[in-house]
């Protein structure tokens, strides 16, 4: 919310200048995004009467105008201009912001222009370029605008939502007067006697068919307005809110939405059917044109603001506490007018400003909580504001229906609980002190034990650590202290970020990337991962609508983001989301391995990539080993599962040419494994004191029996002397038979208490042999 | 024998010729063997003269066939030293060093000092519900404080956790206190995505819960923590906001010199505050107090490392994520 530092100054006694005020709104917790410098009116602009005008060409109009002094003609072709209006006149050497250079007497469609008649925008005064800007008869012609419509600060607040009472210039005053300890002039006080008397019938009717969502409702009729533009000081003060002012009823209701934080509403009372108004929920498929052109199609939970129709029926005319209607706001000519100031239930006017979309100041300040006593002074202060500046007749009456205020309740509340739980020292007098300047009332049952009633405009303090808050909050958080507690808490030692796990990828030269859980059902489907399971409702475009199945199309993209590297090794550990979420390690390879750039590089094939998760496995204590299996994803010749312990945690291999080729992301070897990956405690193994017999064996088999059988069956036959055992060499060319290949065993065999005989190595090779022969499988010598 | 012999050997043109020399000379059938052994046949007198002579000859071939030996080796010592020459300017055969991810670094950088400090590292779902993202931690439905976490739901009602708070939720289901907890995980908020701006971000969070725990134990642990990461003589500060779940809440800030400025100002972290009474309420704990803080990752990391547009942390981009190597 905008603040314009001057306007808070009139409300608050000693304001201290405007960054010591900012820094003590920040230490408040209204915090302050920023303070801005907003320029005045431009020097040597003047007010203006229109003495005449007159058709050129187009829009183009010649102007005469008299300056105080004399009669100027100049040339414009803002819509709003007209005989009789007061405008400000910007003559020949004036310097508009945004301009260049001092204005001159120009020729414009054969007038002669001496200077030209101002939009508020090319004043710099407020964001309005259609027309001039209008001005009352409070602005004398001839005077200088500048000195009407002075610079001043305004410092934008970023409020939190609980602040409900800050959403006005007077909560804002209202909190730094109770730290200054100062005086806070009330706009509305002394304002009781002008709120009207609900016994004096006026005309107007008001029925409230819904007394929850609209506990209190004021409608008053001001008589005898006359709508024109604001006097130059409102017009100002909106301004400065960052308001665009429109006319002296609407202005002034804005005005007290943002003083007080009471929003209000003004009818032109000809389009209340029989001055009666009603406030109802909305008929299913009732419609509203509002303020803003919005068409909106209301729902049986909308609350409306409405009156009869000449049909017998009810029409609505506004959406309560969230927008006015089109069809019946204040015109030009409206004379009578009825103004409603009333308290709607916050979640009502939350549910429906979000159905409709509809952002606007009442909602902001209903939905939080407007202060529940201000309906009748702030129907008043807008009341008192259109007599004194619309030249309005407030009725003696006013319709006034409200359901009995619930009193609120006093919080028990312990002064010692302060050093307690904020460990500050602040002595229970002070804390009482504080306590009221906030508008508490404080009750001291006992020493520690008082009853605290918060002010009618403090919803949000509920509980006693309200309480502590807000004297800690007055005092200054800067006084409190650095300590360090002591607890009897030892942490486990822990890995939930995986990362050992991370930390030996980078070590063997694996990038780290980490992608979007966001991502499309077409990109799932083109690398062929299981289908969406979890979908989001509101998603920020169909390429982020789902979540991810799989880690590897994040890894795709950024390998085909990356095609030109010639060498990739990417990983990352995120969470996927199937029936259950589970967090995996997604791996990608492409290229070469080790390289210098000047030699033939390593490859970096299948066997690499295979290479790089056994040595992660091993460096993490555990047993890895790859199961042949077929998966859509992967090529069907060169993927397995992948076993870690014995349990299947995942699948590795290449992927297939028709997913590579739909993400064109090149030759790719990938893995995917689910986590956490469990690591073996290390155990250590005596160490062998024999010597190991070698013996080598080239076996010839059928090209598709894998390794792992042909290990497997060698393990069997050999008993417990073979202690290690693994190929050396694997050929398939024309030295052995089609369809075979020959791979080349070294086995060693060892005794763990003695030096094994050529005979006993003999003996165990011969019966590995024989199991081989009885599998079919031959030897070369 | 004669002076053509030293000769010889003095110019033997390599160790095999030398070799043959020495067989020649000195063998067993060797000039000068068989003309030591035929000293027996000569008269004494003759023999004493001649063998002395035979003797001096001995000595001077064996010492030239020494020093002849010993120079061949050297040449061919440099002659094998010049062949092996390698010119080490060349780039070394390598793989190239690994990365851990920038967040990973700073988020790895920040658990080092919690652990340092005692506290347990947990983690938790990224995809809630509502009582543990919102309703336990004392957002009430249909309050103005969710408009300021806007939410991915998931169309069979769920959500995206927008903040990692609900750990502290399922962390007080499952323990007892007191405890010392830290919070690293990804979020989420379905706002505008723009340079400084992303659907998914990084939070980590603090929650440190026991009989007595105080604010000024809060203040204090984020002094650490701030001592931890930018040195000693860090300045912290607390100003009053509002979170649902921490009452007396605050945000904080830590005095630091930017990076790319230089200058010394504030940097706004993150919030903070003591455990609302009703989030213990809701995990049925009583008589204890505890403080919490969070902030996100990216921030920091994107000022300490100077990141312009925090998209580019998602993209997989090597020639971005290779420049963040070494080890974390």
């Amino acid at each position: 919310m905008r603040v314009p530092y001057g306007w808070l100054g009139e409300l608050v006694e000693g304001l201290p200048p405007l960054q010591e005020t900012a820094d003590l709104l920040a230490g408040l917790g209204l915090g302050v995004e920023t303070t801005q410098h907003l320029p005045g009116a431009p020097v040597g602009v003047r007010v203006v009467s229109v003495l005449a005008v007159a058709p050129v060409a187009g829009a183009l109009q010649r102007v005469e105008i008299d300056d105080g002094e004399r009669r100027i003609t100049v040339a414009c072709a803002a819509p709003n201009v007209r005989v009789g209006m007061r405008a400000a006149h910007a003559p020949p050497g004036t310097r508009l912001p945004g301009f260049d250079g001092a204005l001159e007497v120009r020729e414009v469609g054969g007038v002669r222009s001496e200077g030209m008649l101002c939009s508020p925008r090319e004043l710099g005064l407020f964001e309005h370029a259609a027309g001039l800007l209008a001005l009352g008869d409070d602005a004398a012609v001839g005077a200088d605008l500048a000195e009407l419509w002075p610079a001043d600060d305004v410092i934008e607040l970023e409020l939190t939502p609980n602040r409900a009472d800050a959403f006005s210039v007077l909560g804002v005053a209202r909190d730094l007067a109770a730290k200054l300890d100062t005086v806070l002039r009330h706009p509305a006080a002394g304002l009781e006697a002008a709120a009207g008397d609900p016994s004096i019938a006026d005309g107007l009717e008001v029925r409230v068919a819904d007394p929850e969502r609209c506990p209190r409702f004021s409608l008053r009729r001001v008589d005898g307005v006359r709508v024109g533009p604001s006097p130059v000081w409102l017009q100002r003060r909106l301004a400065l809110l960052g308001l665009r002012p429109r006319n002296v009823v609407v202005d002034v209701t804005n005005l007290v939405t943002f003083e007080l934080g009471q929003p209000s509403h003004a009818y032109d009372l000809e389009a209340l059917e029989g001055g009666v108004l009603e406030v109802r929920r909305a008929a299913p498929g009732e419609r509203l044109i509002t303020l803003n052109e919005d068409e909106l199609t209301l729902d049986p939970e909308d609350l409306v603001i409405a009156t009869p129709d000449p049909e017998g029926g009810s029409r609505a005319i506004g959406l309560a506490g969230v927008i006015g209607g089109r069809d019946d706001s204040v015109r030009d000519a409206t004379t009578s007018v009825a103004v409603e100031v009333a308290s709607f239930e916050p979640i009502g006017v939350r549910r429906t400003g979000k159905r409709h979309k509809l952002v606007t100041d009442a909602r902001i300040r209903f939905e939080r909580g407007v202060d529940p006593a201000l309906p009748l002074s702030a129907n008043a202060r807008v009341t008192t504001l259109l007599a004194a500046l619309a030249g309005g007749r407030p009725h003696p009456g006013v319709r006034w229906v409200a359901a009995a205020a619930p009193a609120a309740p006093a919080i028990g509340f312990r002064p010692s609980q302060v050093g307690f739980l904020v460990d500050v020292a602040v002595p229970a007098d002070e804390q009482r002190r504080y306590l009221e300047r906030l508008g508490c009332a404080v009750e001291v049952a006992a020493p520690d034990r008082w009853r605290v009633t918060p002010p009618t405009w403090r919803a949000d303090l509920e509980l006693e650590v309200d309480l502590i808050e807000e004297v800690a909050r007055l005092h200054g958080y800067e006084h409190i202290g650095s300590t360090h507690p002591h607890l009897a808490f030892v942490p486990p030692a822990t890995d939930p970020t995986h990362r050992r796990l991370r930390e030996r990828l980078v070590g063997a030269g694996m990038v780290e990337a980490i992608g979007y859980v966001f991502t499309s059902e077409d990109d799932l489907a083109r690398a062929r991962a299981p289908a969406a399971r979890v979908r989001l409702s509101e998603p920020q475009g169909i390429e982020r609508a789902v979540l991810r199945t799989s880690l590897l199309p994040g890894l795709l993209a950024a390998a085909r983001l990356n095609r030109d590297a010639s060498r990739l090794a990417l990983f990352e550990v995120g969470h996927v989301f199937l029936d259950h979420e589970e967090e995996r390690l997604g791996l990608l390879w492409r290229g070469h391995g080790a390289s210098s750039g000047w030699r033939p590089p390593q490859a970096h094939d299948v066997y690499a990539a295979k290479g790089a998760l056994e040595s992660l496995a091993e460096g993490l204590g555990a047993d890895l080993t790859l199961r042949p299996a077929a998966f859509d994803d992967l090529h069907p010749g060169v993927s397995a599962e992948i076993l870690w312990q014995g349990t299947p945690v995942g699948r590795f291999g290449r992927l297939h040419p028709e997913v590579a080729a739909a993400w064109g992301c090149g030759d790719v070897v990938v893995a995917e494994l689910r986590l956490p990956l469990e690591a073996r405690p290390p155990r250590l193994h005596e160490l062998p004191r024999q010597p190991y017999a070698e013996r080598d064996l080239a076996v010839v088999l059928p090209v598709d029996v894998t390794y792992a059988e042909l290990q497997a069956r060698c393990a069997a036959a050999a008993g417990p002397r073979l202690v290690e055992l693994f190929a050396f060499d694997v050929y398939q060319g024309p030295q052995v038979e089609a369809g075979h290949k020959s791979v080349a065993l070294r086995f060693r065999f060892r005794h763990p208490d003695r030096a094994l005989t050529d005979a006993e190595v003999d003996a165990d090779m011969a019966a590995i042999m024989a199991a081989l022969r009885g599998a079919g499988y031959a030897w070369r010598t | 024998m004669n002076d053509d012999t030293l000769h010889a050997i003095a110019t033997a043109p390599d160790l095999r010729e030398l070799q043959a020399l020495r067989v020649r000379l000195l063998g067993k059938k060797g000039e000068l063997t068989e003309g030591l052994k035929s000293l027996g046949a000569l008269p004494p007198d003759e023999r004493r003269a001649r063998g002395a002579a035979l003797h001096e000859r001995k000595r001077a071939v064996e010492a030239a066939l020494e020093a002849r030996r010993a120079a061949l080796e050297r040449a061919e010592l440099d002659a094998r030293l010049a062949a092996e020459r390698l010119d080490l300017t060349l780039p070394g055969e390598r793989v190239p060093a690994g990365a851990h991810h920038l967040l990973t670094q700073v988020t790895n950088r920040l658990l080092d000092v919690f652990a340092s400090l005692g506290y347990e590292v947990v983690v938790g779902p990224e995809l809630e519900d509502d009582r543990h993202n919102f309703g336990a931690l004392n957002f009430p439905p249909d309050h103005p404080a969710r408009d300021t976490q806007d939410t991915f739901w998931t169309t069979d009602g769920r959500l995206l956790r927008t903040h990692t708070s609900p750990m502290q939720v399922r962390y007080m289901e499952s323990h007892e206190p007191p405890f010392r907890v830290v919070v690293p995980g990804r979020v989420f908020r379905n706002e505008a995505v723009d340079a400084t701006h992303e659907a998914q971000f990084h939070q980590l969070e603090a929650l440190v819960v026991g009989e007595r725990i105080t604010m000024a134990d809060l203040k204090g642990a984020i002094t650490e923590m701030a001592t931890a990461l930018l040195g000693s003589g860090t300045r912290t500060r607390l100003l009053p906001t509002y979170f649902p779940f921490v009452e007396p809440g605050a945000e904080f800030a830590i005095w630091w010199q930017h990076p790319k400025t230089g200058r010394e100002e504030w940097l706004e972290l993150g919030g903070c505050g003591m455990v609302h009474p009703r989030v213990f309420e809701a995990v049925g704990y009583e008589g204890v107090t505890g403080f919490a803080f969070g902030f996100g990752i990216e921030r920091l990391a994107m000022v300490s490392y100077q990141v312009s547009d925090i998209r580019d942390l998602f993209r997989g981009d090597l020639r971005l994520l290779e420049q963040f190597r070494g080890v974390a």
